[in-house]
């Protein structure tokens, strides 16, 4: 049997739907805030800041999408510069089939770097889970929970955590052209112990994006 | 014992016939004698016909013609006066009895013609099984004054007060009415019984008469088709929420911020003192701020616009479909045609 790779099935999928002209995309423009915290040998450093950012998303019929977002900015630890400071990037692309009206199962690849002027460390992850979407009271409004859990973590210059998860919780508003949504997520990864001391890191987020729709409709659909 | 009872049937059964013919005959009998100024002899013959005592059957119609005879004898006889009574009593029981000009002399004639003077009757005579098209054919009437009278003739069906007035006016003797079908609002008469009713006042005696005549009509046309069932509530989708969707929109509002509160407090590892518990009571009090918004929009909004549109989409296809089923009903409507034919009276 022949292997099909992932954009291979990609195209699959998004082929016919493109030529049933059910292809919506969605581009959006992402800020938020980022914390960013470890412990490493009994230290804890934290650092935190502002992001920004982008997404696009392309909707194909009724039960496939493909998300993808990028976005970075400094963390710092303290009011004057220190050592601890450091920036962060991100790219992450993920892609999502609805089961159920209010259920999406999703997988993605997402890349990461922190940086500062001594180094740098790359961070590279497969995660799979599941998103929950459940309306809310007024037209368009919706509630989203998502859960992952991150089986393959890559860190440069370190092992691989035992423990990756995250968690998310935000809402929507859809818009006939425009959405608005806010997300709260948290990402864990624990370490395995070596010599005593054991790495925890974990980064939560706060991110608000503004997006608009192509082609316009009024029906709500999934959104990253 | 069959043979018995066959030869008693035998001689029971022809006795009304017998008695009939003989009154028929006799009827016959008396024409010939007037014919022949044999009057005396017609007499006899005549008043055993209407006396009581009379063995043989005498229909309605014979009893009439005796009359009439009777009359035209008398006047013969001399006897005017009395003559003019027999007529009076032919014409109150069929006011279409009349003197053939041929079998009578001038003074039979001008009796008669006192005796219609002096009695007031309307009539109308019966229909007969008839088949119509009113878009090409009439159905005719007759009606009848014994002299001047202002007539109205007013056809309606049997439960109706009103119906079409057919004539108003001022007539003597026999009248042709004809009818087109319809019905004073311009409808085709519809399958019922109906009524012809004449009313009129005479203008010599000015008394009052009245006859009615009662018919059936039935439309003869293709089979109507039958109108879509009005939507059952199950044929309807729900238009409006369930009074509990406004509390069930608080508690989703609340459960996504209970949610958001708890991620980072179990989700988030306690050693780091962290979570982005900040940024998780943003999405809590934003998510919260849904929830009691949505109960309270829900309380004021229960409709549902989609299922609302939906429902008046079904009913305007139904309003649709039953509309072209009346119009095409209606085209084989007017194509009916009317079977007419008499009826005894009102009520089944």
């Amino acid at each position: 049997m022949p292997r099909v790779s992932g954009p291979a099935l990609a195209i699959l999928v998004a082929v016919p739907a493109l030529a049933a002209g059910q292809v919506s995309v969605q581009g959006g423009l992402l800020v938020g805030r980022a914390e960013h915290r470890v412990v490493d040998a009994g230290t804890l450093v934290a650092a935190s800041g502002t992001l920004f950012g982008g997404a696009l998303a392309v909707t194909m019929g009724e039960r496939f999408q493909i998300h993808g977002e990028a976005l970075g900015g400094p963390l710092t630890s303290a009011a004057t510069p220190s050592l601890e400071d450091h920036d962060v990037a991100e790219a992450q692309i993920s892609g999502g089939m609805k089961v159920r009206p209010w259920l999406i199962l999703e997988s993605g690849l997402s890349f990461r770097s922190f940086s500062n002027s001594l180094a740098r460390q790359h961070w590279t992850t497969w995660r799979i889970g599941a998103e929950t979407r459940v309306p809310l009271g007024f037209e368009n409004v919706t509630a989203v929970l998502r859960g992952y859990w991150i089986p393959l973590v890559s860190v440069s210059g370190l092992s691989s955590p035992d423990v990756g998860l995250a968690a998310g919780v935000g809402v929507d508003w859809r818009g006939r052209r425009l959405d608005i949504s806010a997300r709260y997520t948290l990402e864990r990864y624990d370490f395995a112990p070596s010599n005593g001391a054991q790495r925890l890191e974990e980064l939560s987020t706060f991110r608000v994006r503004v997006g608009m729709w192509w082609p316009r409709t009024g029906r709500a659909k999934h959104s990253a | 014992m069959r043979h018995a009872v066959l030869a008693g049937l035998l001689l029971v059964l022809p006795g009304p016939a017998v008695a009939q013919g003989n009154t028929a005959d006799q009827l016959e009998q008396a024409a010939r004698y007037h014919a022949a100024l044999d009057v005396e002899r017609e007499l006899v013959l005549l008043r055993r016909i209407i006396s009581p005592n009379s063995p043989f059957v005498v229909t309605h119609e014979q009893r009439v013609l005796a009359y009439k005879y009777l009359g035209a004898a008398l006047v013969v006889l001399g006897q005017r006066d009395s003559g003019i009574v027999y007529f009076q009593a032919a014409l109150e029981r069929d006011p279409f009895v009349d003197l053939e000009p041929q079998k009578f002399t001038p003074a039979e004639l001008a009796a008669f013609s006192d005796a219609k003077r002096l009695t007031f009757g309307l009539g109308i005579r019966a229909v007969a099984f008839d088949t119509i098209d009113p878009r090409t054919e009439r159905l005719g009437f007759t009606v009848l004054t014994t002299h001047a009278a202002d007539l109205r003739v007013e056809l309606r069906s049997a439960d109706a007060q009103a119906g079409v007035v057919l004539y108003q006016g001022i007539t003597d003797g026999p009248r042709e009415l004809r009818w087109d079908g319809l019905l004073a609002d311009g409808h085709l008469a519809a399958t019922g019984r109906y009524e012809l009713l004449l009313s009129g006042v005479s203008q010599l005696t000015h008394r009052p008469d009245s006859a009615r005549l009662y018919f059936s009509i039935q439309q003869d046309h293709a089979p109507l088709e039958d109108t879509l069932a009005a939507l059952r509530p199950e044929d309807l989708l729900p238009e409006q929420h369930p009074a509990a969707m406004a509390r069930t929109e608080l508690f989703k509002g609340l459960g996504i911020a209970a949610a958001a509160l708890v991620i980072p407090r179990t989700v988030a590892n306690g050693q780091l003192h962290g979570g982005g518990r900040t940024f998780a009571d943003g999405i809590a009090v934003t998510a919260s701020v849904a929830g009691i918004g949505g109960f309270i929009f829900r309380q004021r909004h229960r409709e549902i616009p989609a299922n609302i549109a939906a429902n008046a989409e079904r009913r305007a296809q139904r309003a649709a479909a039953n509309g072209a089923i009346r119009d095409r009903n209606q085209t084989r409507l007017a194509q009916a045609r009317l079977i007419v034919a008499p009826a005894a009276g009102v009520g089944p």
